[in-house]
């Protein structure tokens, strides 16, 4: 049996007295989508921060193809494309100067062209970033978690802000994703249903449910991923 | 295929650019020393003073040098990096293969670049528009300016590790500036303070420079005490650098 490209075992963390994350594991397999879903809070950005190795856990084990995040940091971060929930880029660099800047990071990296033709940011080249609309500024941001070619991409929040143009277009981009395994948070029902294998359904840092949109939506009973959504966490996806 | 030192060379160059499209951020490093030498170069040209030096070339370059070297390595390198952690840049290059310690290498090295530049231009305009003489120590200047640019520097790195803020930086950077600048000279000499001020702001970074470069320029050693001094600054700072510099 293979290793599986994100392995995140009885995941724990803490900040004081609240409990971000209790306990969650999750095992998500090469070339495979996955999302993580849940309300503000539920503890999803604190696990893919703690897969990307940017937080330490409390308890439990993270390993992404093998690495561990904290230990393995050098070879990880060759082979993982992360995408903060933030597009935090230096502010008055133009897109092209931060592709530059993003490519020199890696041994191999893909061509600034080819990146900036998957996320349609080709005639933006000479912009500053802050220059750029939300929209262009998280399909930059997406280009970016990409350009090292990775085994592996975590993509936090993907679309939140976006309008349904650019939604459009950053799925296209995630479309295009063939070889690489994806680890997804976001509040878009929609999305999550049409890009991923399987859903992660994160309620006050548990895991409440796993598994294909399909399966979780036919479980439940209801019609789509968002009233599954409301069954399983009592909650509204537009408070998420 | 991309090497540690070539993704260090485009940071460095990024870094570059940032700080040359920061227009205000160059008015008060490059502007105000060249307005302080103008405004005393005239006078100080004529004005000789024991060792047959004029006071412009043992008084007023010093002055002119420590403020280019103060201004940027207390106020402007700290804001940078006060405004990446605040921005989160140091936290997005964390999750990248590069250490996020070569944006501070990076940084440390184009706020060098940018010091070098303020102090030739001001150097040039002494010599060419007042007859500045260069120093008569051309190893004790070498010395005196490297000492001094690692201790202001110094004290760059404990504004940034203190700083929760880019505001803040900017503000401490500034106080830090002008109470160093006060008590080392930069408000019409240290003649004209109290002994105990005058002393103690001997000893602290701007007017340890201030003083380490007279001597320089006066064709004699920089005092053992002074290099202590300057030593000393840069000891604690990076300690307390190391201790409380936060990435996010």
């Amino acid at each position: 049996m293979s290793e599986p490209a994100i392995l995140v075992a009885h995941l724990h963390k803490r900040y004081g007295d609240v409990v971000a994350v209790d306990d969650v594991t999750l095992t998500v397999e090469p070339g495979e989508v996955v999302a993580i879903v849940g309300a503000n809070g539920a503890g999803k950005t604190s696990t893919v921060e703690m897969v990307a190795g940017l937080r330490t856990p409390d308890r439990g084990r993270v390993a992404v193809l093998g690495l561990d995040p904290r230990r393995d940091r050098a070879a990880l971060r060759q082979v993982l494309g992360v995408q903060l929930q933030e597009p935090y880029l230096h502010h008055s660099l133009t897109v092209a100067e931060l592709v530059d800047l993003y490519r020199s990071f890696y041994r191999a990296p893909r061509p600034a062209a080819e990146l900036l033709d998957v996320v349609e940011l080709g005639e933006q080249r000479g912009t500053r970033f802050e220059r750029l609309s939300g929209g262009q500024q998280q399909r930059l941001s997406i280009a970016l978690a990409l350009v090292g070619r990775p085994k592996v991409v975590i993509l936090d929040e993907l679309t939140t802000g976006l309008d349904p143009r650019a939604r459009r277009r950053v799925w296209a981009a995630i479309d295009a994703l063939r070889e690489e395994t994806v680890l997804l948070v976001s509040h878009a029902m929609d999305e999550v249903e049409r890009l991923c294998d399987r859903v992660a359904v994160l309620d006050h840092g548990r895991i409440v449910a796993l598994g294909p949109p399909a399966e979780l939506i036919a479980k439940a009973g209801a019609s789509s991923l968002e009233e599954t959504f409301m069954a399983l966490t009592g909650t509204e996806p537009e408070e998420a | 295929m991309s090497t540690p030192m070539a993704a260090w060379l485009t940071l460095t160059k990024c870094e570059a650019r940032m700080v040359v499209r920061d227009t205000a951020g160059l008015v008060v490093p490059i502007a105000l020393p060249m307005l302080v030498l103008v405004m005393n170069a005239s006078a100080a040209a004529g004005q000789e003073v024991p060792g047959g030096r004029s006071a412009l070339d043992m008084h007023v370059l010093p002055l002119v040098f420590a403020i280019v070297l103060a201004s940027i390595g207390v106020i402007n390198m700290p804001s940078f990096l006060a405004y990446y952690r605040r921005a989160g840049i140091l936290r997005r290059l964390a999750v990248t293969p590069v250490s996020p310690l070569l944006v501070l290498v990076a940084q440390l090295l184009v706020s060098l670049a940018q010091a070098l530049i303020g102090i030739g231009l001001a150097f040039a305009v002494a010599v060419l528009g007042f007859g500045a003489r260069p120093p008569a120590a051309a190893g004790a200047a070498v010395l005196a300016m490297t000492l001094s640019i690692l201790a202001l520097y110094a004290v760059g790195m404990v504004v940034a590790s203190l700083a929760p803020t880019p505001n803040s930086a900017v503000a401490i950077g500034l106080i830090a500036f002008f109470v160093l600048g006060a008590v080392g000279g930069m408000f019409g000499g240290v003649d004209a303070l109290p002994d105990v001020v005058a002393e103690v702001g001997s000893w602290l970074p701007f007017g340890a420079t201030v003083d380490a470069l007279s001597h320089a320029w006066a064709g004699a050693p920089v005092p053992a005490d002074t290099i202590a001094a300057l030593v000393a600054v840069t000891a604690a700072g990076v300690t307390v650098a190391t201790v409380w510099f936060r990435w996010n």
